[in-house]
């Protein structure tokens, strides 16, 4: 049944943004549904919810067509995680991100985590092309980036090959890992926040194959984790509010359970 | 697509609002209640009532009369019309001029306090929101806010005039679109053709719909948003943002809606959109199996069903338990199962599809209107087996799952019958785990069943549970005996026995026993050794009755015997005796035969010696006369005379007769095994004596065949063996003259050791007992040393009275007591001797 559509109360929002055909949407198929199928463009934005433990976190999929743009920045209203997504293959899709993208952060949080993450790896990469172990735990992921080579490699045979990818052609990589951590750097200067204070580029900025499943879960989990301060933070703002929430008290008292016993 | 949301239904028709005035159009619209007001581009307002008629079909028509028109004179299309009904004002925008006029009678209000009622200028060209409350007389402004260029969409907060800018307006010359859809949220419509949500807070919380760049207008009636273009209505559910139905609808104007009523206007006519019931939609949804919208539309609108109607549960549980057959129709099981246990579904609907599982019994009816599309399993599977066995499989697991809860409570019955119908057909293990346990099957519905899949031995469980052993029997029995095949059991006959031995119907044991002993009297007689002893009184046997019973089955009554007697211990002479001939006869009969195995004799005769050495309860005398005509029972029937205490008998013989000094020695050892070593040392002087006896030389040594030495060696090896047990003395007197002392030399030096060691210790005693003696003396004649006080004051150890006399006694550590107490005390208890020799004191 689809998560995404009632009731349940988001306690914190994660939008993805980027151009179009980046893959945006594959990426977030990906992590929900396991799997990599063709999407079709998104219009306007689409929503979907995640049972973190206790939270939900919604996950908004912004559309990459410049005609919505204008929507951007309201999508990034009060999100406490971004997303910046672009194509590995496309060196526009990276200034992209800064000419067109970052300005539509201006209205998430004030201590909203940025992740820069460049999709289509497995085009490039040979390593992103195996098919991931979908019920790996994520706990080296603090690691992962940095040893993705002695990462333990499936013993199963190579999944058919696509013609794109897995010919044996390999697609000429236009962005390093190089260049979005130098965007990543930029983006803290341009949200006037010290590098020092921050979490380091090396952690928060990722390459991804939604095709393959590639450091997705690593990605998402990450993102999840760290939102958890923010998270606990709203609710505590919400405990204090001293107007009473009718809906809230309507809505059950699981809320107030909840919020009671972290 | 293709759910059927609303339908269009015309309200106002062209003839009644404009005749044939062909130049006329709608230009607002406004809805209160019954009462409709529409205002033209010729200034008219049209005031009609509306009437919903529900037709004989069930469908919600409107019809409309219209009461009243009015020009306002100011020959300008009417721009907007609002009411206030608590006032009965309707608020009027004409030519850049908001006025109020009566709701009734379309009178333009009087203004009381002189020209208030009207505001001029409304168009003007600075953006500004101006506020005015308005009474039944007048409007008065409130407040002014002046807002920045009308650029984007803006959230304002009219009581702190805080702003907040959304996104852009989605095209020059287009209208925007604002709609208030809840608490604090409102739909937009945005660039690209989107309706977008947002919420005060400037935060949208719902992904956006998708309209067509054209869109007019927007209303919501949860859970739907409907919008107008050029040429088609198009709904979108809120709940999953899919666009759900679009209608065509030329020359669309004005789409409002006003309390949930949905009214939509072309140029010249009014129609309204009449939601179909949320049921209905839910139902057309499940027709065309889309489970999952039909449950999305389910839940979210669960709160918008009328609550009078329907009991809201109960609806959402038939949609959750058709939507549950309709993945079971596709083989779907979790997920149907899933939904059949949120639905609560009475588990008997799904028993139903299966060909022949509800009992005949079963007052189950399907209920009505059915909650799936199929007539039965076979149906559904349209032939196909894989998938018949598939849903018996399901089926199986799921009963299986659902039997121990309440899910089941008033159809037990039915349930554990269709379960136990389903295992017989398919094979399956857990049958006898279903029947050996806790069960609620028919037996009468489910005895052809078992019958028909050969599970006889079940049946026999299940008639058991049933309380009729005795048809469980019968039917076992004939498996056992191969008139019906069923190989659930390899072991039926021992269980069988096992059954019987636990049995509390003591008529059937006896009924059945016979067969089962027939069968294999080994076996069979577990019947009555394995029976639990400490059971309540109706089921026990009396032995004696057993034993009777067992009168034609020799070997089960041995058995029997043996289990009385060995191992529960039965001490009754009557059982010991009867196990004890028994033994006997077995060997008689053994060594009647010709060759006699000599293995099985030796076997029946170690048993009979066991018995006859360790029970003394049976008759001795009895068996001693069945005993005596065989030469060959002569250990046997030393042990008898033993038994009798007639040594000299069973020890003669030992000696003589069997010459088997072994045995004879052995026999002393144990007929004296629980008596004094006085005992033992006469049985084995009697032994020596028996050894030496010179009466007899000649028939002993002529059965010997050996030497006279023979028995002499015997005696020798005795007295060395078991020197400790015999009088020295009375030995060396026995011996005679002649004998070496060598040969006796080991019982001589044991001997003589033995009595040194008696010397000597009994040396050490007496010296013990006289240092003894001389402390004790050592001590009194320190204690006399000291003087003993006694005055009036003092009291009597022994009475605690004072002392009147002179004369006391004194106890040990010089306590003086009255010597009446003393003599009291001695006379109570006269281990105290030492204190008559305590001399008197002054």
């Amino acid at each position: 049944m689809p998560e995404g559509s009632k009731m349940k109360k988001p306690d914190v929002k994660v939008v993805i943004l980027g151009d179009m055909n980046v893959g945006k949407t594959s990426l977030l198929h990906r992590y929900t549904e396991r799997k990599f199928k063709d999407t079709i463009s998104t219009v306007g934005g689409a929503f979907y919810l995640k049972q973190w433990g206790p939270y939900n976190i919604s996950i908004w999929d912004t559309a990459g067509r410049e005609q919505f743009h204008g929507l951007g920045s309201m999508y990034c209203r009060g999100a406490a995680a971004v997303i910046l997504t672009y194509d590995v293959t496309n060196w526009q899709s990276l200034a992209e991100l800064e000419e067109r993208f970052l300005s539509l952060t201006d209205t998430a949080n004030h201590d909203c985590i940025y992740a820069i993450v460049g999709n289509k790896a497995d085009l490039t990469d040979p390593k992103a092309q195996l098919p991931q172990d979908s019920d790996r735990v994520s706990e080296d992921r603090a690691e992962c980036e940095e040893e993705t080579g002695s990462q333990v490699l499936s013993t199963c045979p190579t999944p058919p090959a696509s013609p794109a990818s897995l010919s044996g052609v390999m697609v000429h990589k236009q962005v390093g890992h190089e260049d979005a951590m130098a965007l990543y750097g930029r983006i803290l200067r341009y949200k006037g926040l010290e590098e020092n204070g921050s979490l380091p580029a090396e952690k928060m900025c990722f390459e991804t194959s939604a095709k393959t499943g590639y450091n997705v879960d690593i990605l998402f989990e990450t993102l999840f984790d760290l939102v958890l301060p923010s998270i606990l933070r709203k609710r505590n703002e919400n405990q204090q509010s001293p107007t009473v929430d009718l809906e809230d008290c309507r809505g059950g008292n699981n809320k107030r359970g909840k919020t009671a016993c972290c | 697509m293709s759910v059927k949301a609303f339908e269009l239904v015309p309200a106002v028709e062209r003839e009644l609002l404009m005749g044939d005035k062909a130049r006329i159009n709608i230009e607002c619209l406004e809805c209160c209640g019954k009462h409709l007001y529409v205002g033209t581009n010729d200034c008219f307002i049209h005031h009609f009532l509306l009437d919903e008629v529900t037709t004989s079909k069930g469908r919600l028509t409107y019809s409309a009369q219209k009461l009243l028109h009015k020009y306002l004179g100011l020959k300008k299309p009417v721009a907007e019309l609002r009411a206030a009904s608590a006032l009965e004002r309707l608020i009027v925008l004409c030519d850049g001029i908001v006025f109020l006029v009566d709701m009734v009678t379309l009178e333009t209000v009087p203004s009381a306090a002189g020209g208030g009622a009207k505001i001029k200028g409304v168009t003007a060209f600075s953006p500004t929101v101006q506020i005015y409350m308005v009474y039944e007389d007048r409007v008065q402004l409130v407040k002014e806010v002046t807002t920045p260029e009308a650029q984007p969409y803006m959230i304002l907060n009219y009581s702190t005039g805080a702003a907040q800018d959304l996104f852009p307006i989605q095209q020059r010359g287009r209208r925007p679109i604002v709609k208030r859809i809840g608490r604090e949220e409102f739909l937009l419509a945005a660039p690209g053709g989107l309706g977008m949500f947002a919420n005060a807070e400037g935060v949208s919380q719902r992904a956006p719909v998708n309209w067509s760049e054209s869109v007019i207008g927007a209303a919501v009636c949860f859970p739907y948003v409907v919008a107008l273009d050029e040429g088609f209505i198009t709904v979108h559910s809120m709940l999953d943002q899919q666009l759900k139905q679009t209608l065509s609808f030329r020359d669309g104007h004005i789409l409002q809606d006003f309390e949930g009523k949905v009214v939509l206007a072309s140029t010249k006519a009014v129609y309204i959109l009449v939601p179909l019931p949320l049921e209905r939609q839910i139902q057309d949804l499940l027709a065309s199996h889309r489970v999952e919208e039909a449950l999305t539309l389910t839940e979210g609108a669960q709160r918008n069903i009328p609550k009078d109607k329907f009991q809201v549960t109960d609806l959402h549980k038939r949609i959750l338990q058709q939507a549950g057959f309709i993945q079971f129709g596709q083989l779907q099981f979790l997920e149907a199962k899933e939904h059949f246990r949120k639905g609560q579904l009475d588990v008997r609907e799904l028993i139903s599809l299966y060909p022949l599982l509800l009992p005949a019994s079963s007052s189950f009816t399907r209920c009505h209107p059915p909650l799936h599309e199929f007539a039965d399993l076979n149906h559904l599977a349209q032939g196909d087996q894989e998938k018949v066995l598939r849903c018996k499989k399901f089926l199986i697991t799921y009963l299986g799952e659902v039997r121990s809860t309440e899910v089941v409570n008033g159809c037990r019955e039915d349930v554990d019958t269709a379960l136990l119908k389903l295992y017989a057909e398919q094979d399956h293990d857990s049958l006898l785990d279903l029947l050996a346990s806790d069960n609620a099957c028919l037996l009468a519905d489910s005895i052809p069943w078992l019958e028909k899949y050969h599970k006889y031995f079940a049946l026999g469980l299940l008639y058991n549970y049933n309380g009729q052993d005795s048809a469980a029997l019968q039917l076992w029995i004939r498996v056992v005996d191969g008139d019906l095949q069923d190989s659930t059991r390899s072991d039926l006959y021992e269980y069988i026995v096992d059954f019987l031995s636990f049995c509390s119907n003591v008529d059937l044991v006896w009924k059945y026993a016979d067969w089962a002993l027939r069968k294999d009297p080994t076996i069979g007689v577990q019947i009555f050794t394995k029976r639990p002893t400490t059971k309540d009184q109706s089921g026990v046997l009396n032995p004696d009755d057993v034993i009777t019973y067992l009168g034609k089955h020799s070997q089960a009554l041995l058995l029997y015997l043996e289990h009385l007697v060995l191992e529960r211990r039965l001490q009754k002479e009557k059982f010991h005796t009867h196990l004890a001939v028994l033994y006997l006869e077995r060997v008689l009969s053994l060594l009647s035969q010709s060759p006699a195995d000599e293995e099985q004799v030796t076997r029946g005769r170690e048993r009979l010696q066991a018995l006859l050495r360790e029970s003394s309860l049976y008759r001795v005398q009895f068996l001693l006369g069945k005993i005596e005509t065989s030469q060959e029972l002569l250990l046997e029937r030393a042990t008898l005379h033993g038994k009798l205490e007639e040594h000299d008998k069973a020890l003669h013989i030992l000696v003589h007769q069997l010459r088997d000094f072994g045995s004879a020695e052995a026999y002393c050892l144990w007929a004296s095994s629980s008596r004094d070593s006085t005992y033992r040392q006469r049985l084995f002087h009697l032994l020596l004596g028996v050894y030496l006896d010179r009466n007899l030389p000649a028939t002993a040594q002529s059965a010997g065949g050996g030497g006279g030495g023979e028995l002499e060696m015997a005696a020798v090896d005795l007295l060395n063996r078991h020197g400790e047990v015999f009088d020295a003395v009375r030995v060396l007197s026995m011996l005679p003259e002649g004998w070496s002392l060598q040969l006796l030399r080991p019982f001589l030096g044991r001997a003589i050791r033995a009595s040194m060691h008696a010397c000597r210790t009994s040396q050490v005693a007496l010296g013990l007992a006289r240092s003894e003696n001389l402390q004790l003396l050592h001590d009194r004649l320190k204690e006399r040393k000291n003087p003993i006080f006694v005055s009036e004051k003092k009291g009597c150890h022994l009475c605690h009275n004072t002392f009147s006399e002179p004369d006391v006694v004194c106890m040990p550590g010089g306590v003086p007591v009255h010597t009446h107490c003393v003599a009291q005390r001695i006379r109570d208890s006269p281990t105290k001797r030492q204190l008559t020799n305590s001399s008197n004191h002054t």
